[in-house]
């Protein structure tokens, strides 16, 4: 195949992005068309190396910057790991320019901004090359730091500044992380720095384990910050709160996951000591991560923080995953990535709905809407229930075989006890969106809001949640779609802890 | 030839849901044919899988087939069907009686426009959930379909959550009733869930083939295994509403009566019963466990039967008898089990003759579960007709109805006598066979048994009288305020269900004369553990004691007794109640009418240790964690200032602070090194 397909990922939303920017004045109303036709090709072609590809059988790599001790490539390839969050990727992005057809604040900004974020995404989940890696962490916070500064809320520029100063501050430490990497293997092969994962990912497990037991630190803080687990997280639901709806959506869809995904593809591949090393401390983050987002969950009033805060819960789930270095517990914290991915953009979608069409996501404002929303009640409810871990839907797949593999893990401590933390959220998941619907949906009609002119969801927005719907259904009658890219992978991966 | 197609069962009811769900806006009428229609062709193939399976060859061997669903590491998820007695009674009278109240329905919601597209969606997604439990062949699938249940009693309870006929107060409690059944039983769930890792742990497999294997269970660790059971149980209290967490049922109220009729009688809370008689051979393994059973049964059935005397509300009358009821089935079941598993540890010829007296405890339970599901569903249809007709709950208000409506005054005696444990009614059969067993496990194991046969005998009192007061209250005496206004009998659809469940909660109970019990009956044999093929009439022995034994006439005079008090309250207004409770002033009075506080315990609990812990994590996340953050970056800028003016332009300035930062780091380094060589 002579045709540069990954290449073709990033570079296509890139022309978009770059098309979209100058199309001002009269022609921004047809931004959006520009934009929807540049994803969906990003789509198909994600599709395409889905299906029609064999797993890891593309890669590309282009020679950048090249000395006699410095190798940096442009290097991109897929596995079983990235191809759902590529596909992720390029199906959010379509939804959130589908579902934003109506934005009518300079549309052809903020569809720019939204390929831009597609252009850094896509970067994040090919880059074969810690360099090109780090670039394309970096591009993506720039984009979303004018969606929220520009496009936001009221309180926009402090959320804004605040995120970006966050996880800026963050990566930072990450680069010197990198740097650890690049300099300790430049000992180990010849006097060469090569950035390129496979280099550095071969050599790594073979250093000594202080040293991998500190770069994981480092690597690993850059990641957790971004998923982001207790206490790194209050940059969040600033941020969610008041970034755009499809800010949101990708923010929550597929940004987060940068984070579990690093975790798994640097700090777990190079560090399988390191990670040994301080696994309860990557279990004990999860935990306090799931139970701490699942009870602030439950304070909130605002619709769209409270979900903020499941996905820290929820990310708190993967992290928990993760933690248990186990064939069942990584497979399925992916899993619970991909499904999270799904559902959290159905919420955001749901909850940024709410904010449009009633003019606040205040839930003690809200009450009895199912009566005049019926299609977006069963929206709301589908995605709240697929949260929740419903079995049936895509939910619960990221959820039980998650928690026996954590319930394993501790069964071989003697740790029993602690499946109590899980239980628990699963019982606050359950009671802050029940709650959370008996108070909006159910009830008498609200009284405290005008809801003369409201009207129930558009066309566009339908045909972006049903989409959803429907692979939120299809995946939880069928996990077995997503899960035979991931198990090959996992199997690799965990064959490597036994090793050292 | 038909067993194969087993999977259409739970199948037929989906496709219903899916076609009514997308297709129905634009005729909700037309919604109820085919979720009649689905209801109907679901029973019709149970029947014929029934047949099949009962006459064929493996009888009473388990037919099973299942398919690869996804398979991780050594972990394999099955997708199949397990089809043995118990499925196929099970499932012919959900689908039968599910049925029935889908007829019914058609009169009943009648009024309702377009709203009933979702009420034909949603109650046939309900039969897909109880059906697709039935013929589960492993753990995972029982309880994904257990979910699903879980889901569509949150909907349908919540039915009228928003603009309700009467009003937002009723509104605001139809969705309250919602959300509360959707926790408690969540509760139950998660307590399940909890269950389901460690089978998973133990075994690793959830199919029954694999679980119930005599060698597999005995490789089990057994401590795990009980602790894997009980908290299996705490999803049957749960979904079965048992003590402590039975107070969902009584709000679930707050829906259409056919829904009740539906949760009580032919799904939802017969799930959790049937949990138990599925995983009877696990259950069985340890006495303590069975002994818990049974105590939660017991409890249950005299608890809730207390707060049936004094409720004025037609509907949560019934709701209270439904708890109560319930919890003989698991009396019954736990009692029984009691035995097996003492026989089961003693082994040898006494050992077996304990598990021969054990078995029927399995029996009586699911014996039981058939009529109540037959009699309960008579009894909601019943009630609906009469609120149907008269507009109200509240019995006060009703009254000498029998002459408005003859056919549901007759088709309510008839259930009430069933009920009430009338001689030759099915009730009667059933509730003596449990109460028999647990007076032989009182004998034969631990007192705590006779105990617990105490309370069922007071409990079979209560339910005569409380029973009685109501249909008295309804249908005879003077007329009350909204029987004045009485629009007359109900339709067709709505009568004829009644007429024929009748015939069944009258006669019911004689199918056990016809070989019930030997289809419905748990074998312990050295190759493993069966259900079904026990020779017909194996519990006849039984009803010969029944006719014997100065017990069973002690609970028919009981019975008999409670009518008769009931008719002197209520009909001939001899005795006053008020008498008794001080007109409603009594702490006793009080303490059933506010269902032990319940109610208010939940409340105390969830907003004690939910909303009070989440507010303390929101102040801590907003001002601890935000704020040093927050609190950081202004020392951070505020910092900056500092050191501009700190840029003195000497050079020994700039040297000491270099030193200092030297100094820092070297201590850090160290601090590292000394930690990292410590590990």
């Amino acid at each position: 195949m002579d045709i540069p397909i990954l290449s073709l990922l990033i570079l296509i939303p890139l022309i978009g992005a770059i098309a979209t920017l100058f199309m001002g004045g009269e022609r921004q109303k047809f931004a959006k068309y520009v934009a929807g036709v540049f994803a969906a090709i990003t789509l198909i072609l994600s599709l395409y190396v889905m299906f029609a590809t064999e797993m890891g059988e593309l890669s590309e790599s282009y020679a950048w910057i090249q000395t006699s001790a410095i190798t940096i490539n442009f290097a991109l390839a897929v596995d079983g790991l990235s191809i759902l969050m590529v596909f992720l990727t390029a199906l959010l992005t379509l939804l959130v320019i589908v579902f934003s057809a109506e934005e009518k604040d300079r549309p052809n900004y903020f569809h720019t901004l939204v390929m831009a974020m597609e252009v850094g995404l896509m970067g994040v989940y090919l880059a074969a090359d810690y360099f090109l890696f780090y670039v394309m962490w970096e591009i993506t916070l720039i984009p979303m730091y004018f969606m929220i500064s520009w496009y936001g809320g009221p309180r926009r520029h402090y959320a804004a500044i605040k995120f970006l100063i966050y996880t800026h501050v963050a990566s930072l430490v990450m680069l010197i992380g990198i740097f650890a990497m690049g300099f300790e293997s430049m000992g180990m092969n010849g006097g060469v720095i090569d950035f390129s994962f496979e280099n550095i990912n071969a050599l790594m497990p073979q250093t000594s384990e202080a040293f991998q037991a500190i770069v994981f630190v480092l690597l690993f803080f850059g990641f957790m910050v971004k998923m982001p687990s207790v206490p790194f997280h209050t940059w969040l639901p600033d941020a969610h709160v008041e970034a755009p709806t499809g800010g949101s959506v990708l923010l929550a869809g597929v940004m987060l996951k940068m984070g579990s995904y690093g975790i798994i593809r640097v700090c777990l591949e190079c560090f399988p000591a390191g990670a040994e090393h301080w696994q309860w401390v990557i279990i004990a983050i999860g935990l306090i991560s799931m139970v701490y987002g699942a009870y602030a969950c439950i304070a909130q009033t605002d619709l769209k923080k409270m979900v903020a805060f499941s996905s820290i819960s929820h990310m708190g789930m993967v992290m928990l995953g993760i933690g248990c270095l186990s064939d069942i517990g990584i497979t399925f914290a992916v899993f619970q990535m991909f499904a999270h991915g799904l559902i959290s953009a159905m919420l955001f979608m749901v909850c940024g709905f709410t904010g449009h069409a009633l003019g606040t996501r205040e839930m003690p404002l809200l009450g009895g809407l199912a009566g005049r929303m019926p299609i977006f009640a069963t929206f709301m409810m589908i995605s709240f229930m697929a949260s929740l871990g419903l079995p049936g839907l895509v939910g619960f797949w990221g959820e039980f075989p998650l928690v026996y593999g954590f319930y394993e893990f501790i069964q071989a401590n003697d740790m029993l006890w602690l499946i109590l933390f899980c239980l628990l959220t699963l019982m606050l998941t359950a009671g802050y969106y029940i709650w959370a619907m008996q108070k909006t949906l159910f009830g008498p009609e609200t009284t405290k809001i005008d809801l003369e002119h409201v009207h129930d969801i558009s066309k566009p927005e339908f045909a972006a949640l049903a989409v959803l719907a429907i692979l939120v259904a299809v995946f939880g009658v069928w996990p077995d779609a997503a899960l035979s890219f991931v198990e090959p992978y996992v199997d690799g991966l965990v064959a490597t802890f036994g090793v050292i | 030839m038909f067993i194969e197609y087993t999977y259409l069962v739970p199948l037929i009811p989906m496709l219903c849901f899916l076609i009514i769900g997308l297709l129905g806006r634009k005729t909700p009428q037309k919604g109820g044919y085919i979720a009649i229609a689905g209801a109907l062709i679901s029973f019709i193939i149970a029947a014929l899988i029934s047949y099949e399976y009962l006459t064929g060859d493996t009888y009473p061997n388990a037919v099973t087939a299942s398919i690869e669903w996804f398979s991780i590491g050594d972990w394999t998820m099955h997708l199949g069907y397990y089809v043995d007695g118990l499925t196929c009674m099970m499932m012919l009278f959900s689908s039968f009686i599910s049925t029935l109240i889908f007829v019914y329905s058609i009169g009943y919601m009648g009024e309702e426009g377009p709203r009933r597209t979702r009420y034909y969606a949603e109650v046939s997604l309900f039969l897909t959930g109880m059906l697709g439990l039935i013929v589960s062949s492993n753990f995972l699938e029982l309880f994904i379909f257990w979910e699903v249940m879980g889901l569509c009693s949150y909907l349908l309870i919540g039915f009228w959550s928003f603009r309700h006929n009467d009003g937002d107060a009723a509104s605001a409690n139809a969705a309250s009733a919602a959300k509360k059944a959707f926790l408690v039983t969540r509760l139950g769930d998660v307590c399940l869930m909890a269950g389901l890792f460690i089978l998973l742990g133990e075994f690793h497999s959830l199919d029954y083939t694999t679980l119930f294997d005599t060698a597999n269970i005995a490789a089990a660790d057994p401590d795990m295994l009980t602790l894997g059971m009980l908290l299996v149980f705490g999803g049957v209290i749960g979904k079965s509403a048992q003590f402590p967490l039975h107070d969902w049922l009584p709000d679930a109220m707050a829906g259409p009566t056919t829904v009740s009729s539906l949760i009580h009688a032919a799904t939802m809370v017969k799930a959790g019963v049937y949990l138990v008689a599925r995983g009877y051979p696990l259950f069985v393994q340890n006495p303590e466990v069975m002994l818990f059973v049974g105590i939660i049964g017991g409890v249950t059935a005299i608890f809730a039967a207390t707060m049936a005397l004094n409720n004025m509300n037609i509907k949560k009358v019934l709701a209270f008898s439904t708890v109560s009821q319930l919890g003989y089935m698991i009396l019954a079941l736990g009692a029984g089990g009691y035995l097996v598993a003492l026989g089961m540890d003693m082994g040898g010829a006494e050992g077996t003759a304990l598990i021969t007296a054990g078995v029927a405890g399995f029996t009586a339970g699911c014996f039981h579960m058939m009529n109540h599901a037959f009699f309960k569903a008579l009894l909601f249809m019943c009630s609906g007709s009469v609120i149907h007709a008269v507009g109200t709950e509240d019995m006060r208000e009703m009254g000498g109805l029998h002459k408005h409506m003859k056919i549901t005054s007759i088709t309510m005696l008839l259930g009430s006598l069933s009920i009430a444990g009338f001689p030759f009614f099915s009730g009667f059969w059933s509730k003596d066979l449990v109460l028999e067993i647990a007076m032989e496990a009182g004998h034969d194991g631990t007192v705590w048994f006779t105990v617990l046969w105490v309370l069922g005998v007071i409990t079979a009192f209560m339910t005569a009288f409380y029973m009685f007061r109501m249909w008295f209250m309804t249908f005879m005496g003077e007329e009350g305020h909204a029987s004045q206004h009485c629009h007359g009998e109900s339709p067709k659809t709505m009568t004829v269900p009644l007429m024929i469940l009748s015939v069944f909660a009258v006669a019911s109970g004689f199918l056990i004369l016809f070989g019930l019990d030997g289809v419905v009956s748990f074998n312990v044999t050295d190759a493993g553990f069966v259900v079904g093929g026990a020779e017909a009439g194996g519990v006849g022995h039984y009803f010969e004691h029944l006719f014997t034994n100065p017990y069973t006439y002690l609970t028919i005079v009981l019975a008999l007794l409670g009518i008769g008090i009931a008719y002197l309250m209520y009909v001939k207004k001899s005795i006053n109640p008020g008498k008794f409770n001080k007109d409603g002033q009594s702490w006793i009075y009080r303490l059933f009418a506010n269902r032990w506080y319940f109610p208010e315990l939940y409340n105390q609990i969830s907003w004690k240790i939910g909303y009070g812990v989440a507010r303390g994590v929101n102040y801590v996340d907003r001002q601890v964690i935000d704020g040093t953050v927050n609190g950081l970056s202004g020392a951070v800028v505020g910092g900056g200032d500092a050191v501009s003016k700190m840029q003195t332009g000497h050079v020994q300035d700039y040297s000491s602070v270099v030193l200092i930062g030297v100094a820092v780091l070297s201590v850090v380094l160290i601090a590292i090194t000394v930690i990292l060589g410590g590990m």
